[in-house]
């Protein structure tokens, strides 16, 4: 005579556990549909606005972040190297190449959540466009790791993962939905451990 | 057993549901939105410049070059003017209305003589303006606002140490007033 409530018991525990799992679940894992995917470099140019997805609009209600407006910039995450492995702090990485046109860019090693990492005391975990050091083609090359290199370097937080983000400020990028050919530039590992 | 499956597979019914109100009706209650980030921030009215790191509001520059101040208003009573110049490398604005969804944006480039001049209104406000525009806002650029309140992001970029002094004197003396012509 108790299975009857068991039941009932059954199916409120999946529908209320399973749909408050599935919600969490889905606002941590994504801001939403609408990304424009360049390589390791992702972004939502429509996260702002009114048109932005019930996904997305949750996501940012939660975050409760100041974005950018579409004049403003555009922000690129990378949380893999473009093979795919997650960026981690024991691994050195290089980026290479250029940026889509834009008056100025900042790149800046973050943690999971997105905010500036915390390096040590005195190392870079910031460049922008008028510091770093270029090519004659005015490409860049800007390598990330522990330890300190020539040239371009980032440091890195002391351990685990981190992510990479990349604001292109005022750009004409901000605007396309990934319609035009936009090269971002390239993210490899060099290597890791001490190897 | 077969009524275990069913119960089971009306649970995820209901889960499904649940997850679509959730998802749904999240953004009007979750109280840690941008906007009532902003609003924590102090007195409506006013540019408040953000620290690198967390605040009380919970809000922050975001990224080591940015400098960031924000400004909650209403304008239920009269429209409100946004002025900033200096001399910065960049600088843009964003205004949002209360959902944070963005309403206008602009930088630098596409303002008039570098100094930044919007007025942001209500749809009456901005006609009974236009039919005669006071001359402090012969140059403004006129914003109508679909919903009384909202937010503004003014931010700069400081992209050597060298520029921090420029970029706040830029932030200070931002104004987010409301307007009232004489």
């Amino acid at each position: 005579m108790f299975r009857f409530p068991l039941f009932i018991a059954i199916t409120l525990i999946v529908a209320f556990g399973g749909g408050i799992m599935i919600s969490l679940y889905a606002l941590d894992a994504t801001q939403g549909f609408g990304a424009i995917k360049l390589g390791a470099w992702e972004a939502f140019p429509a996260l702002q606005t009114v048109e932005a997805d019930p996904y997305a609009k949750s996501h940012r209600a939660r975050a409760g972040k100041l974005l950018y407006g579409s004049a403003e910039g555009l922000t690129f995450t990378a949380s893999v190297d473009d093979e795919g492995g997650r960026l981690n702090a024991n691994c050195r990485y290089r980026i290479s190449g250029q940026t889509p046109p834009a008056r100025l860019w900042t790149l800046f090693t973050a943690d999971n959540g997105g905010n500036p990492a915390a390096v040590k005391t005195g190392h870079p975990s910031a460049l922008n466009s008028w510091t770093v050091l270029r090519q004659p083609d005015s490409s860049f090359s800007i390598e990330i790791s522990a330890v300190a290199q020539p040239g371009n370097w980032l440091a890195l937080p002391e351990a685990g993962t981190f992510r990479l983000v990349l604001t292109l400020f005022d750009t004409p990028t901000a605007g396309s939905s990934g319609v035009i050919d936009l090269a971002m530039p390239k993210l490899t590992k060099t290597g890791c451990g001490n190897a | 057993m077969l009524r275990i499956f069913f119960a089971i597979l009306t649970g995820l019914f209901g889960a499904a549901l649940l997850h679509l109100v959730i998802i749904l009706s999240l953004p009007h209650f979750t109280g840690r939105d941008a906007a009532t980030r902003v609003e924590a921030e102090g007195d409506l009215n006013n540019f408040y410049l953000l620290a690198d790191r967390y605040d009380e509001a919970g809000l922050a520059n975001g990224d080591p070059f940015v400098r960031t101040a924000v400004c909650s208003f209403d304008i239920e009573d009269g429209p409100v003017h946004f002025t900033a110049k200096g001399n910065v490398p960049f600088w843009s604005i964003a205004i949002y209305d209360s959902a944070s969804n963005e309403v206008f944006s602009m930088n630098d480039r596409t303002s008039v003589g570098g100094a930044l001049d919007v007025l942001a209104g209500g749809p009456i406000q901005l006609t009974d303006l236009r039919k005669n525009l006071p001359q402090e806002l012969q140059q403004a650029i006129l914003v109508e606002m679909a919903r009384p309140d909202g937010y503004a992001v003014l931010r700069t970029l400081a992209p050597q140490a060298s520029f921090n002094e420029a970029a706040r004197n830029f932030l200070t003396e931002a104004g987010c007033e409301q307007f009232t012509a004489r």
